[in-house]
């Protein structure tokens, strides 16, 4: 299961939201019943006040007890019948009608018994108290816009100060996306004001530095054993001919020699191969030029006419179009060489090869029986069993030559035939 | 004639020497930057063979100091490097020629032949071999003063054997020197057969004085 990715601004902030949120649900819900706490326990002290003070009064005006509706006075008495009652006093929230919008309103009653000339009566004073549900309403209306100005705020903070704090990192980031080892490009240093991203830049500096000098070496060495090799090539290869040349051998130890021999020229062919390549590697065919395939071709299929006349192969050229190329003389010349002699040599007796060129793309196509693994015949080294001789180098030149020159590709495919194909 | 070797590798001087001392050349050799220069400056040579990592300094600055003393030395550029702007840098330079290490002792041959030849302004500008007259300028081949037609490949050949003749040239060599590097392939020796083939019919038929004789079917030799 792949999750899926964001980006790092709206990571936090899908975070932020939800604990915002709840945060504030909690805090309200506190808030909440602690200003109600704190409402009633002012409302219950006016009440208890009135009270005492409405006790104190019925000693001088006893006729207060005769109150028995709300009146102005906002209390009553009610005289209870005979019997044993609690003196406590009770506070609770009850509904009662109030003319002035014509609607029952919430209020605070305190209802108390107590004994007056030994009749007992029922004591009730109300209050307008705090409508709790529009409270609720109020207050979650307050919440909501606080939520929601929070998160704007938190969103806006979060766009401009983290773009702003990151802006080194996604610079570097799209350094590293456009970084290709061996082009010998350096990171450029961000600016900004976090400790962190001068360290990741100072680390990927000096990995960057590490890889592009061991990317060197390596590329070195290839060319520098390769060089060193021709000189003890040519003294073994030459001092084989001076022996073969001498004449005083039996027909069996010249054949042996020349044996010898043949195994050195290949490995001088190989040899050769390796430093073409690495040179293609290292770039060093920098000249450049407009170079026209369909003549190239023409040429190219003329040195090799020995190749295609001594195994009977029919070549044929289609020409469609032009296809032209901003690129290096030699390169285009080994590309289409190595291709033609791909096409000759994996070739049955009496095959074809078909050229066909138009302005976009060239292939060529030649007989054969066994489909060749696409993935696999571009690499170096990668040989067909068939062909000793084979270097096995041939198709890995013409992949490096291709990828020197973006949009220039090569691919092959197999249909009735072997059929690789430039496009670009 | 006298040929200069400047080569460090005592083992290649060795067996450079040998090969071209059998053509009956006067060979020198130099194996570093300074005494390879004393020699030029001190002595005239028809060929100089010159390696181009050198100690003491670049083979090219050689080239620059002959062609400053105006010298008239044919110069062969030998060289491991082999790389295409070495090869036009030492032509401008004004080098005769350029021969990628490793090569074959023949071709070698062949080349110093060319080279001291297109140098002598006044002298013979053929090689001839018994009544064959190979024209290199004009890429023409007289048997008994009469024209031999030969196509390009057959002339190369020709000429392969007559600057190395009574010499066993290896078919490989052969099929390098006349076909280049799309030979490298299995098959390639038996055109080179093919090829000799027509040659031989062609010579034969003109009466030439000189056949091309297999040896063990490892290469050919002109006699």
């Amino acid at each position: 299961m792949t999750m899926k990715k964001r980006s790092l601004k709206n990571y936090t902030l899908r975070y932020l939201v939800v604990a915002i949120l709840a945060v504030i649900a909690l805090w309200a819900a506190l808030f909440y019943w602690y200003i109600i706490e704190e409402v009633y326990d002012n409302i219950d002290d006016g009440l208890k006040d009135s009270k005492l003070r409405i006790t104190r009064e019925i000693k001088a005006s006893p006729e207060l007890l005769e109150t028995g509706q709300y009146g102005i006075a906002q209390f009553r008495f009610t005289p209870l019948p005979g019997g044993d009652y609690s003196k406590k006093t009770h506070i609770y929230n009850s509904m009662m009608y109030m003319p002035y919008d014509d609607d029952d309103e919430p209020v605070r009653v305190l209802q108390s018994i107590f004994k007056e000339n030994g009749q007992y009566y029922q004591l009730e004073i109300y209050t307008s108290t705090v409508e709790e549900d529009e409270l609720l309403e109020d207050l979650l209306t307050a919440l909501v816009v606080l939520y929601l100005a929070l998160v704007g705020s938190i969103i806006l903070i979060n766009h401009f100060i983290l773009r702003k704090a990151w802006t080194p990192f996604y610079r570097l980031l799209r350094q590293l996306q456009g970084y290709r080892i061996g082009s010998g490009q350096e990171l450029e240093k961000p600016y900004g004001d976090v400790r962190e991203f001068d360290e990741l830049y100072g680390e990927l500096r000096a990995m960057t530095r590490r890889n592009e000098t061991i990317y060197t070496q390596q590329k070195q060495f290839i060319a520098n054993a390769s060089h060193e090799l021709q000189t003890p090539l040519a003294i073994a290869a030459n001092k084989l001919e001076l022996i073969m040349g001498e004449g005083d051998l039996s027909e069996d130890q010249l054949v042996r020699i020349n044996d010898v021999n043949q195994t050195l020229h290949r490995m001088k062919r190989l040899n050769r191969s390796l430093l073409t390549l690495s040179r293609i590697d290292n770039r060093q065919f920098q000249a450049s030029e407009t170079v026209v395939f369909n003549d190239l071709v023409q040429e190219s299929l003329a040195d090799l006419q020995i190749l295609s006349s001594h195994k009977n192969i029919l070549v044929s050229t289609e020409n469609n179009g032009s296809f032209t190329m901003e690129m290096n003389r030699d390169l285009a010349v080994i590309l289409l060489n190595n291709l033609l002699k791909n096409a000759m040599v994996h070739n049955p007796e009496k095959g074809t090869v078909n050229i066909r060129i138009s302005d976009k793309e060239l292939s060529i196509y030649n007989s054969g029986e066994t489909p060749l693994d696409p993935q696999k015949i571009f690499r170096r080294f990668y040989k067909d069993e068939q062909n000793p001789n084979s270097t096995g180098l041939g198709l890995a030149i013409v992949q490096s030559i291709v990828s020197l020159y973006p949009p220039l590709s090569v691919s092959y495919r197999f249909d009735r035939g072997h059929c690789f194909l430039l496009h670009k | 004639m006298k040929i200069l070797i400047i080569e460090d590798e005592k083992e290649l001087v060795g067996v450079m020497q040998t090969a071209l001392e059998k053509e009956n050349y006067l060979v020198e050799s130099a194996s570093d930057f300074h005494s390879a220069l004393d020699k030029i400056v001190g002595y005239e040579y028809d060929c100089i063979l010159l390696d181009l990592m050198l100690p003491g300094g670049d083979g090219l600055d050689l080239l620059s100091e002959i062609k400053k003393l105006k010298k008239k030395d044919a110069v062969i550029i030998i060289s491991a490097r082999d790389a295409v702007d070495d090869k036009v840098l030492g032509l401008d330079l004004g080098a005769d020629d350029y021969l990628a290490k490793p090569f074959h002792l023949a071709e070698l041959n062949a080349r110093v032949k060319s080279a001291i030849r297109r140098r002598k302004q006044h002298g013979e500008q053929h090689i001839t071999w018994r009544n064959i007259l190979v024209d290199p300028e004009n890429r023409t081949v007289r048997v008994d003063r009469q024209e031999l037609a030969l196509n390009r490949k057959e002339f190369d050949l020709l000429y392969y054997f007559v600057t190395n003749p009574e010499r066993l040239i290896t078919k490989t060599s052969i099929a390098e020197y006349v076909w280049g590097d799309h030979t490298d392939q299995a098959d390639s020796l038996d055109f080179v057969y093919s090829q000799i083939k027509n040659l031989r019919k062609k010579l034969g038929n003109a009466g030439a004085d000189a056949d091309i004789q297999a040896v063990y079917g490892v290469g050919y030799k002109m006699i």
